[in-house]
């Protein structure tokens, strides 16, 4: 077969459309299944750092990938999944923080106690670390919203300052002003707070 | 994976005790069978919505109202560029047909219309429209005319034409003739 007779045979043959999309489907889910397994854990840790509750966060998980699923068709354009993903479910988390009602403290307190490792510790110690965390988690509650969400993000070894403005889509310089006035505001909470005790 | 940019908590000289705390909360592990739980999830949702798929792909073969004939399968290979040799002979010669009839218009030559007064109108009786960006004519100012009298007695030149009328003489001189003409000349008016 010579070359033209190639080409004209080419582009009039039709393929079989269902095969192509069965393939494509297979792709996309074995793509998306390997993301799963890779992200969920870091998903469900910046999810935590928000919600500091188990089950949102899994939730909020499960909901980042479903958005995920719903755009699968542009996962192969995605440069960096991982900031991609962590951005989706920062979003989500957001959006669930936003409309939930404030829990009281004494449920994050009792989270904490029961998530945080403390071997080594007794009963009592393992209460007061508890509420020391809990104590610092609300002062960090207090702080400004933008100044409050790059210190969380800031806190995850993971990502660097570049990641974390490409998560929070600002520059890069912005995120080391606004980490260092978070980090003054949280200095003048903690030293009031140790001062009215 | 770490690039060159660092973690603004690892810039940091001194850790404070709430960066101690965010850090516990990073470090903490997810909890067993997640990616299980959200792996079951996502597959229940692509089941779902594959069967709405399906039921809704049903719905839209029953209610369809034209059916297409399917494209014809061209087996030869020679068949498929005879094919495509007419599709694009037939189009060539259609465009060919239709830019052979159609004949570029000749642009008119420019005609210049004799000017026509209309009738029952006002004609413009051969008034010149000037700009008005033009300087108007200077008027030099008005000049008085003086009388200037002059007597026949005191006149020489008379005096001297009648001398020589009453002499006789034949008015051939110079001096005759420059008188003439001095009596000949209006008087000139002096401006003031």
């Amino acid at each position: 077969m010579s070359a033209g007779q190639a080409v004209f045979s080419g582009w009039m043959e039709i393929a079989d459309k269902a095969e192509f999309d069965e393939a494509c489907q297979y792709a996309e889910e074995a793509a998306l299944a390997g993301l799963v397994s890779q992200y969920s854990g870091t998903l469900y840790r910046v999810a935590y750092s928000v919600l500091r509750n188990s089950a949102d966060a899994e939730d909020a998980v499960q909901e980042a990938f479903l958005r995920v699923l719903r755009h699968r068709e542009t996962l192969h354009e995605v440069r960096d999944q991982r900031v991609w993903l962590i951005r989706i479910v920062w979003n989500v988390v957001l959006d669930r923080k936003r409309r939930s009602k404030t829990r009281p403290e004494t449920d994050d307190v009792a989270e904490l106690a029961r998530v945080l490792p403390a071997a080594g510790l007794s009963a009592e110690e393992r209460a007061a670390a508890a509420q020391h965390h809990a104590h610092v988690l609300g002062c960090v509650e207090q702080l400004p919203a933008k100044e409050r969400q790059v210190l969380l993000l800031s806190a995850f070894e993971e990502l660097n300052s570049v990641e974390i403005a490409a998560v929070l889509g600002i520059t890069e310089s912005s995120v080391r002003s606004r980490l260092f006035r978070a980090r003054n505001l949280m200095a003048g909470l903690l030293s009031h707070t140790r001062s009215l005790r | 994976m770490k690039s060159a940019a660092q973690n603004p908590f690892d810039a940091s000289p001194e850790s404070s005790a709430f960066e101690e705390t965010l850090r516990l909360i990073a470090r903490l592990p997810a909890p067993e069978g997640i990616e299980e739980r959200v792996q079951a999830g996502l597959r229940a949702r692509l089941n779902s919505a594959s069967s709405k798929a399906a039921s809704d792909s049903a719905v839209s073969s029953k209610a369809r109202i034209l059916h297409w004939p399917k494209a014809q399968q061209l087996e030869s290979a020679w068949a498929r560029t005879a094919a495509a040799a007419a599709i694009v002979f037939i189009v060539a010669g259609g465009g060919w047909c239709i830019s052979s009839r159609i004949q570029p218009v000749q642009p008119q030559a420019a005609v210049a219309l004799p000017r026509v007064s209309v009738p029952g109108g006002f004609s413009s009786a051969g008034a010149m429209r000037t700009p008005q960006t033009l300087n108007g004519p200077v008027i030099a100012p008005a000049m008085v005319v003086v009388p200037q009298t002059v007597s026949p007695a005191t006149n020489p030149a008379t005096l001297t034409g009648r001398a020589q009328l009453h002499r006789g003489k034949p008015a051939s001189t110079g001096s005759t003739a420059s008188a003439k003409s001095a009596a000949a000349q209006p008087t000139t008016p002096v401006a003031r």
